[in-house]
């Protein structure tokens, strides 16, 4: 599968904050999910990638051009919402879509009206009356109108009911099987288990791990937290959580030979990213 | 930039920046200071930036397949035309004070600024300390409005202030003269359009460099 977007050693320094050399690829019709903590980088790295931000150094291509030298024809190619951000409140739908139409010369207005049909989209309503459900499909009508082949999102399931996620989760899964990369950054973890391909794991700014969803959850296993641990043991928990019934521990897979007399258990994504954000102190 | 003047035209343009462009009429108003309508005009271009803020227009522009500075580029592009505009309704205006009407007991006897070529000098200058002031101290950090519109404010009623003292310093009475000019006058006016040209250059310049850094 060829390579849409290409991330290496991004780096951005904030007074109290600092991505550090993240690096990581989408490939086509791949969904990939980038996930992390409130405050862990997500945003600050798909603005960056969008040139919003200014990185402070390394590299972003997307279709293997360098994004600054052919910002115009890159941008063509793309397509960004992100959840919570709404433009022209007082505008109707009808007039923000005119103009963006004109920017674009793959402009495709019959797959428009579709998307608009399908999301009931009235072209009347003012953007300000839309819902946040709404506002995310509209944006996604507008990007998928113009045949993007990259969709970034920035947390576009944050605010939504579950139905209305649940509606949008199959979408991207339609969109991707049209060959429509999409990167989509969340804290719900719930979501990528629906649709996500790959995984992107960023922590405190530093990128925690990169690849297929199957081997990031694979490469984890929970164990119980009773009976107690030998030293040695305990050196190889990642994070622990407690319960009421007790706790669980996360381990690494190729660790599991040091807990013999332990049942091993996958786990989800959430459970993963949980443990592993709350580490092993208690 | 065609595309993106159109879109800051229909999509982010306040309709008072288009209203506003009716004080330019002020210029026909006798004994009261017509600079003020330079001001006014501003005002009109200012209440855009704020509906653009609300809209967050720039985000929405700098997502569009354009490149990051052309997103500055379009913003001074639209405010030279509102501006461009109202000037040359003032210097129709102008040339009737100083044409047909250059008879009018209420314009012979005006005892502030005339409509003169002195007078569209002027407000070249004001709309300079907009473009300058407000529209470079706007895109450092594309979001703060107030204190770039204070500082160009408290400027443009320093223009029209000096503008009205100029008049009543001896040997420059000239600057007032209704009918046919004169060099002062053509002089102030050159001053202007020189001026204008070299700070919304300089200003959209250094805004382009600056927003290209900015992280929005």
């Amino acid at each position: 599968m060829e390579t849409v977007l290409e991330l290496r050693n991004l780096k951005k320094r904030y007074p109290k904050f600092c991505l550090k050399d993240v690096s990581f690829q989408v490939k086509q019709g791949e969904i990939m999910g980038f996930i992390g903590r409130n405050g862990a980088g997500k945003t600050t790295t798909l603005k960056s990638i969008l040139n919003l931000v200014h990185p402070d150094g390394g590299e972003i291509r997307f279709f293997g051009l360098d994004f600054l030298q052919h910002e115009s024809e890159i941008k063509q190619r793309l397509g960004y919402a992100a959840g919570g951000t709404s433009y022209y409140p007082r505008k109707k739908i009808r007039d923000v879509a005119a103009m963006t139409r004109e920017f674009y010369g793959n402009w495709d207005e019959e797959v428009y009206r579709n998307y608009l049909a399908r999301f009931s989209l009235d072209e009347d309503k003012r953007l300000i009356d839309l819902s946040e459900g709404m506002k995310v499909k509209f944006h996604l009508a507008l990007a998928l109108s113009h045949h993007a082949e990259l969709l970034i999102l920035d947390e576009p399931t944050s605010g939504l009911d579950p139905v209305s996620r649940e509606e949008l989760l199959e979408i991207f899964l339609d969109t991707a099987e049209q060959g429509v990369a999409i990167l989509f950054s969340t804290h719900i973890t719930q979501d990528l288990e629906k649709c996500a391909d790959a995984i992107t794991y960023i922590r405190d700014g530093r990128l925690a791990a990169s690849m297929p969803a199957e081997e990031f959850r694979d490469a984890y296993r929970i164990v119980e937290d009773s009976p107690a641990l030998t030293a040695e043991q305990q050196a190889l928990v990642l994070g622990r959580c407690r319960e009421k019934s007790g706790g669980t521990l996360l381990i690494s897979r190729k660790d599991a030979e040091a807990f013999p007399d332990r049942e091993l258990r996958t786990a989800d994504l959430e459970t993963i990213i949980v443990h592993l954000e709350k580490g092993v102190a208690l | 930039m065609k595309k993106l003047l159109k879109k800051e035209m229909t999509l982010s343009a306040s309709p008072l920046s288009y209203w506003f462009l009716a004080f330019a009429a002020m210029t026909m108003i006798p004994g009261y200071p017509i600079l003020i309508s330079g001001f006014f005009l501003c005002l009109g271009i200012f209440y855009s930036f704020q509906f653009g803020r609300e809209a967050n227009d720039v985000l929405y522009t700098a997502l569009l397949p354009c490149r990051k500075r052309d997103v500055v580029r379009a913003k001074y592009a639209f405010v030279c035309l509102i501006q461009g505009t109202g000037w040359v309704l003032s210097a129709v205006l102008t040339a009737l004070r100083m044409t047909v009407l250059s008879c009018a007991e209420v314009y012979i006897n005006n005892p502030m600024l005339a409509a003169t070529p002195a007078y569209l000098g002027c407000l070249l200058l004001i709309d300079s300390a907009f473009n300058g002031i407000f529209l470079g101290g706007f895109f450092k950090n594309a979001y703060r409005l107030g204190a770039p519109f204070l500082g160009f404010a408290v400027t443009a009623f320093v223009i029209v202030a000096a503008a009205e003292a100029l008049i009543h310093v001896p040997g420059l009475e000239s600057l007032n003269r209704i009918s046919g000019g004169s060099p002062a006058q053509w002089g102030l006016l050159l001053v202007g359009l020189i001026g204008y040209a070299g700070v919304t250059v300089f200003s959209c310049h250094r805004s382009e460099v600056r927003f290209e850094a900015l992280d929005l």
